[in-house]
Parts: structure tokens; sequence; C-alpha cells
């Protein structure tokens, strides 16, 4: 829906796109794609806990994260437990004692940034369950290339074959701050802070996609 | 990012007109805000409205039902605990029913509920870490709106924007409905609706026009009466 360009001409995120309460079952759905990037999340929750997971103070936050084939691998699970961890910085949790939030993720397509590209699904799919976040979570991926030592943000898979490293940044929307950061390669303290810096200011660009889509879905009400 | 009143608010925008307010007024904040020290910052994603006097809350598409004390539920009685009814009630836990929370119960005289029947009841505990708690009485014992309803009514949910939408006293639907045909309804904060009109199709074409109301403005309500009035005449 909306592509934006950034001051670099390698700089420009691809084209997102987003469906809110796409799913009739769960309490909030979002159907998000990020250039041929592709994935459904969908959120229950607050619902009863299972007893083992039941925490008296607050809600456990479960990640169910499902690739398109084959059971979930161990590069899954990571993925898993990095959304677990960033929702539950977003989500006020205290809120819900005795409870659990369900959040399912499933895989369509991959062309890159998955891991962004959940991220941000879940985001959306909180946004509209209508849970209490502190603040919104957006996640931009980048890379470096190998000949060429150029950032390049939001890459796709011909282009990350190229990679000397990728990163994933999550910011929150309230103070900008770095919620989570997955790093793959070798790089230099540099590397990382001039793309830390970059992929700060391509976050604003994922904000505000996110706000376009709920001022779409909230003006129609 | 700063709002204010009428516009979109997303979780951890801070809202404007609250935060230079001045000290000595009283605020309230409804749902979707908190403080946050000196600030006010939304948690939920919608448009930020001011009720009467300094009322501020967002107005949120919300489908999980998350119990308030006073709000009047409709509920699905599951099964019987010694003298307590667990009613479903869409929350994340179900609510206790005491069997002497109903207009002239005692000991000897108990209510006749059976597991299925559907409830219409307030909630006279809601606390986040307490079990719900519902009453089919008001304060003086009498069981006014509140109680079992009918098995040969309908039953169907939808989302709470709507149900708030049509509860709000302005909103002209029911009144205009009521024209046409006889209808009895109840309708739960908790986003389910039951309804019983003189036949089947009756009940259905005021439930479809319930949930059509969803997506019509007020003033457009008028229109889609008629048109569910006149779709009734040639079905008879």
């Amino acid at each position: 829906m909306e592509g934006t360009e950034i001051v670099e001409d390698e700089g420009i995120l691809r084209p997102m796109k987003c469906e809110l309460n796409h799913l009739t079952m769960p309490d909030g759905s979002a159907m998000f794609m990020q250039g041929d990037t592709a994935v459904v999340a969908g959120i229950y929750g607050p619902v009863e806990a299972r007893v083992q997971k039941m925490m008296y103070d607050k809600a456990s936050i479960e990640v169910v994260y499902t690739p398109i084939k084959g059971p979930p691998c161990v590069d899954d699970r990571m993925r898993e437990q990095i959304i677990k961890e960033t929702c539950e910085a977003a989500l006020i949790a205290t809120l819900h004692p005795g409870t659990a939030i369900c959040i399912n993720v499933q895989e369509l397509q991959d062309s890159g940034g998955l891991l962004a590209c959940t991220v941000n699904a879940a985001c959306l799919a909180l946004i509209n369950s209508g849970l209490s976040m502190k603040f919104m979570i957006g996640a931009v991926n980048c890379m470096i290339e190998k000949d060429s030592q150029k950032l390049i943000l939001d890459p796709d898979t011909t282009q990350i074959q190229e990679a000397k490293a990728t990163f994933t940044f999550i910011f929150d929307s309230s103070k900008k701050d770095l919620v989570s950061c997955q790093t793959t390669g070798r790089f230099t303290e540099k590397e990382f802070l001039y793309s830390f810096d970059k992929c700060k200011e391509a976050s604003q660009c994922v904000f505000q996609f996110f706000r376009s889509i709920v001022t779409k879905y909230a003006t129609r009400i | 990012m700063e709002v204010t009143v009428g516009d979109v608010a997303m979780p951890g925008d801070i809202i404007k007109d609250i935060s230079t307010h001045n000290t000595k007024d009283k605020i309230i904040l409804g749902p979707g805000l908190r403080r946050d020290g000196e600030v006010i910052v939304a948690s939920k994603a919608g448009v930020l409205r001011k009720g009467q006097s300094a009322t501020y809350y967002i107005d949120s598409y919300q489908k999980r039902y998350i119990p308030n004390r006073g709000e009047n539920v409709v509920g699905i009685v599951t099964q019987k605990v010694g003298d307590i009814f667990k009613v479903d009630i869409a929350a994340s836990e179900q609510a206790g029913l005491s069997y002497m929370a109903f207009e002239g119960a005692s000991k000897r005289n108990r209510p006749d509920v059976q597991v299925g029947d559907v409830v219409f009841a307030k909630l006279l505990v809601a606390s986040k870490d307490m079990e719900p708690e519902l009453v089919c009485v008001d304060s003086l014992g009498k069981k006014g709106k509140l109680g079992v309803l009918s098995s040969d009514g309908m039953l169907f949910t939808c989302s709470f924007s709507l149900v708030r939408k049509i509860l709000n006293p302005e909103c002209p639907l029911f009144k205009m409905l009521g024209k046409e045909q006889a209808y009895d309804l109840a309708v739960g904060m908790n986003g389910r609706v039951w309804i019983k009109a003189r036949s089947v199709h009756e009940t259905i074409a005021v439930a479809n026009a319930i949930l059509a109301a969803e997506y019509t403005a007020l003033s457009e309500m008028n229109s889609l009466c008629n048109r569910i009035a006149k779709m009734l005449l040639q079905q008879r």
C-alpha cells in the first residue's frame, strides 16, 4: 500500500500490505505482507490459562509459530521466543493475571526478512485484539553486502545470498528505543551502529504504516 | 506522537489535551487510557473521544470480553456446582451465579435453571483477580428484566462496538424496528444478543437488521428499517 523512501538509493523498505481482522475465530488477527514475505497472525486472549503456565500476577504469553511445511525446527523455536519476549515488553500483562494470551503465527511465504514480518504481524494483531499495550513494536530488517560493504534495508531472498551480515532490530513506538535485536554473520561495531541508526529511521515508516492501517479501519466503524 | 480528541490514537501515543489541562480540574479516564507519571498515554488503538464533562476514552474494536462491574451480560449455564451455576459469559473465566440470586428464591424454593439455559444477568463482582459473579436481581430483590431467557429465542454474537452503538439512547434502531414488528431482545455487553420475535422469519430479519447496523450511519437507520419491514411483508 505504501512504499517509503529513505535517503540512500538502496534504503527503501519493500511495500507493506495489511488486512486486519482477517480471521473470524481469533480475538484479533492480521495478515501482513512485506514485499513478497507474508504471514498471518491471530491472537486469542485473555483466555483461561493451563495450570502449569498460570502466573498469579500477570498473563502468560504463548507464541506458536507454524512454518509452511513440516514441523517447527530450531530456528522457528527461536523465532517464537523472540516474538514472545518482544510482545511481553509491549503488552501490559499485569492487567489480566492468571490468564493466557496466545499468539499464533502462520508463515505463508518467506522472501527475506521473515522475523521482522512476523513481529510486525503480531503487533498488528495485538492492536486489533484490543489488548492494552504500553507501546507498539516495529521491526526492520537490514543487511550488509559482502563485496560492496553497502547497507541494504529490507532485503529480499536474492539479496540475502550476498550478505556478510544481517540484522533485525525491533523498536518501540513511544521512546523509539531498541526492544530486541537479532544478528547473523560477522560485522564491526561501527557497521552495527550504522545499521542501527538506519533501521531506527526506517522504523518510523513502519509505525506510520500501522497508523494508516488502523485509521482506515477505525473510521469505517 | 501526540493526539487530540477525534484523532486515531495508537498505543503509546500521548494525549495532548489532557496533559495540558488545568491541574485542579477533575478528569475521568475511560477505557484505553492510562496515566504514566505526568502524561496520559493511550494503551489501545482507536478514536479518542470526549464524553460529558472531562471524560475521555478510546473507542476501540474488541472481540474478547473483559468483565466490568455492573454490566449486563447474556450467558449460557454450563454446569451446576453445589449451590452455584457456572455461566459462560465469553470471558477468560466462567462466572458464578448463586441460586439465591434469583427473585423469590429461598433454600426450599430453588429457581428452575437447567444446564444450557441462556440467562440475562448483571455482573456483581468483576475484578481481575477474582472469579466474576452474576446476579439476576437488583438491590431491592426484584428481577426486573434479568433472569432466564426462554429457549425459543435466538442467540448470536456481534462486536462490542456494535453493542455500544445500539445501546446508545440516541440510536433509533430499536424504536424503528419496533414500529413494524414486536420482539423481545436482550443485549449483553459481552457481545451476545438474544432475540425472540413472533415467527422465525421475523427473528432472523431483526437479527440481520442489528448486524447490518454495524456499518450503517444513524441517519441511514430509517431506510434500513424500512427495507427490513418491506422484506417481511413480501414473505407473508
